[in-house]
């Protein structure tokens, strides 16, 4: 049997199905504490989770374990848990949009008009605020988007406004700009990772062929840094989808995404419903993850070795 | 040769990770071992204690830890319904907590998440109000549910520079002039029921589902006033301060924490609708592996010149009376009495108490119903 080459790689002839069952679980065992991890810290948890969502709670706040799907039935039901849901879907998208515009840009620059060296100090400077807690850096939003916060007294100091304004804080916009903060450096180190190893002599080629700038852009770079933006778009995406910290300080009581109401439930004891709702979530996060998997091609990232 | 020269074989890394694994195991069992001893009559150690963020001073704590080899290990508490929902999942993990008046009764005990005791066996309660130790609702056939510790109606406080017309009701919190403009508390059932209040309803913790559909109609009101939830007392305070807030709910004594902290002269009352309040106390966790320690730490925590230094903190009435005759020698009657200090078999009466009732599940659930996306 000889190698068969795949995106320019050779890749070894499958031999494990002639092997027996032992060399099979030998082969296996070194997956086996990782395995074990997930097992016991992902799926049975989600398990434990599975099974709370379908049972109730009584008056007594106290758990019921008569079997149904109310949870989920309510769930549907209620007009403003959907609109929550969808709202959490339409913040997260706009916000993984801005976040791959914007490093896109920066990691384009870094990777190409940099030196590794200095583009390192960028990287660097970038992660920084990665030293200091979450917490502490949202509360550093809520002095500079609030209404005596540091974004007024400059707009005011410019002339911009003449009275402090409450457009930046406690409502959805406070939201989308602090999340675009926090989860810009991560879409960032994707990409860069992604750019930093694309043959940029392919777009001069394209060029003298004939092609646009901008058309070498979309037809030559950005296939080929596919798998970075949707890794980028996953670490941005999903975590929005579970994010109540920042909602809950500068979003405002109007501000509210789906795991604040999740938050709600856990915290006052109606442990089913929260499940059933966080269950939701998952299911969501599985869906999408399926669907970005098929366009994710993993022969596109060995073959750029 | 470096590190990246060294030959790393399966057999070294199984003896390296089996030595890691080994050794945590058996911290964990010493650990579990000496928990398991800590847990009779041990008087000195840590305990687990889930509370309010006025129910210490971490100066006390530290001078009792100091003097009695106690230790506290303290975790927050935002809401009754937290606490009691977190105490059912971890039990023997915390060994007291802090609970509002009938939640005492009406959840902790009522589940024998609790040990009631004999509150007389205390020394420092002879220093308490006699009311105190005989509420006969945290009075079982065991012993006293809770040790006293504070108590207020819930009030609404405003900015009159800000707030015409000097409201005296629930329903200046639903005026369109105030969009945006409100500071409550994070704690759902007890939003559904102020709003139970602005209704009319006497009972906001036992609402049929014909009230609750009413109470829905004052939440939506209410919702485009409010600014944020706050996460403690503190974050309406500072609402006041900063100008955010024109209007905030809170306890007894936000009038002198605002002016404190810089902000403007506000005003404050109890709603003419009525109001809802709290009287809290420590209640021992029946489970509690460090539980031994609570009656001592109670001995010192609780005595007068400390609760006197609490008050004048945090501005509310409590129930040690002869902190009351400290705080009279040191020239702060007129604030304590300002607060009510010594009201309370007067006030207390005429709140309807915190606490569990018939319609608390379906409250938390209008509440996400209400401020989830409109």
């Amino acid at each position: 049997m000889t190698a068969e080459v795949v995106g320019g790689v050779d890749v070894a002839p499958p031999t494990v199905a002639s092997r027996g069952r032992t060399a099979r679980l030998r082969e296996l065992a070194p997956f086996l504490p990782a395995g074990l991890l997930l097992g016991v810290l992902f799926f049975v948890p989600l398990a434990v989770m599975f099974i709370f969502s379908l049972w109730t709670t009584n008056a007594n706040l106290d758990i019921v374990p008569t079997w149904n799907l109310d949870n989920y039935a309510q769930f549907f039901q209620t007009g403003a848990y959907v609109r929550t849901l969808a709202k959490t879907v339409a913040m997260g998208a706009a916000v993984t949009t801005i976040c791959l515009l914007f490093s896109l840009a920066v990691a384009y620059f870094l990777a190409r008009y940099i030196s590794r060296r200095w583009a390192r100090v960028a990287l660097l400077v970038i992660i920084v605020p990665f030293w200091s807690s979450y917490l502490l850096r949202v509360y550093s939003w809520q002095a500079i988007l609030g209404e005596k916060g540091a974004l007024n007294q400059v707009l005011l100091s410019l002339g911009l406004i003449s009275e402090p304004s409450r457009l930046f804080v406690y409502n959805d916009i406070g939201t989308f700009i602090v999340l675009t903060y926090v989860y810009l450096p991560f879409a960032i180190l994707v990409l860069y990772a992604s750019l930093e190893r694309f043959d940029y002599t392919q777009l001069t080629a394209a060029q003298d062929l004939g092609a646009s700038p901008s058309r070498a852009f979309r037809y030559i770079l950005l296939p080929q840094i596919r798998p970075g933006l949707i890794t980028a778009a996953i670490f941005v995406f999903i975590p929005i989808l579970g994010e109540f910290l920042t909602p809950s300080m500068v979003g405002g009581a109007s501000g509210l995404l789906i795991a604040n109401l999740i938050q709600t439930f856990f915290k006052n004891a109606l442990v089913p419903q929260g499940a059933a709702l966080g269950l939701l979530i998952v299911a969501f996060v599985t869906v999408l993850l399926i669907i970005f998997r098929k366009y994710l091609r993993v022969e596109d990232v060995y073959a750029r070795g | 040769m470096t590190v990246l020269d060294q030959t790393h074989s399966r057999r070294r890394f199984l003896q390296l990770t089996g030595a890691v694994g080994a050794t945590a195991a058996l911290g964990g069992v010493l650990q579990a071992c000496n928990v398991i001893g800590g847990g009779g009559a041990a008087t000195t150690g840590t305990f687990n204690w889930m509370t309010w963020s006025d129910h210490y001073i971490q100066s006390q704590l530290d001078k009792i830890a100091k003097d009695t080899n106690i230790n506290t290990a303290i975790s927050e508490l935002a809401g009754n319904a937290e606490g009691y929902a977190k105490l059912k999942e971890v039990k023997g993990q915390l060994d007291k907590i802090s609970g509002d008046a009938m939640w005492v009764p009406n959840a902790y005990a009522k589940d024998g998440l609790i040990e009631p005791f004999d509150i007389n066996e205390l020394k420092v309660s002879s220093q308490l109000y006699s009311f105190a130790r005989e509420f006969p609702y945290w009075q079982s056939s065991e012993g006293y549910m809770a040790y006293p510790f504070g108590w207020s109606p819930i009030m609404i406080y405003y900015d009159p520079a800000k707030v015409t017309g000097d409201p005296n009701d629930w329903q200046v919190l639903l005026d369109p002039k105030y969009k945006g403009r409100v500071v409550v508390e994070n704690q759902p059932e007890e939003i559904v029921a102020y709003m139970a209040r602005a209704a009319g309803f006497d009972k906001p913790y036992d609402l049929t589902d014909d009230q609750l559909t009413t109470v829905k109609g004052y939440l939506e009101k209410l919702k485009p006033n409010v600014l944020k939830f706050a996460q403690q007392a503190t974050d309406s305070v500072a609402a006041m301060i900063s100008g955010e807030a024109w209007l905030i709910t809170g306890n007894l004594g936000n009038e002198d924490r605002v002016k404190d902290g810089g902000g403007p002269e506000i005003k404050g009352y109890v709603p003419k609708e009525g109001t809802v309040g709290w009287h809290d106390g420590e209640m021992i966790v029946k489970e509690g592996v460090n539980k031994a320690l609570i009656k001592p730490f109670l001995e010192q925590s609780q005595q007068a010149e400390l609760i006197a230094e609490n008050f004048l903190a945090n501005g509310r009435p409590l129930f040690n009376e002869k902190a009351y005759q400290i705080l009279t020698d040191q020239g702060k009657k007129d604030q304590a009495d300002r607060y009510l200090y010594a009201k309370a078999p007067d006030v207390l009466p005429t709140m309807v108490l915190k606490g569990p009732g018939t319609s608390t599940d379906k409250s938390i659930q209008l509440f996400n119903e209400v401020f989830g996306t409109s």
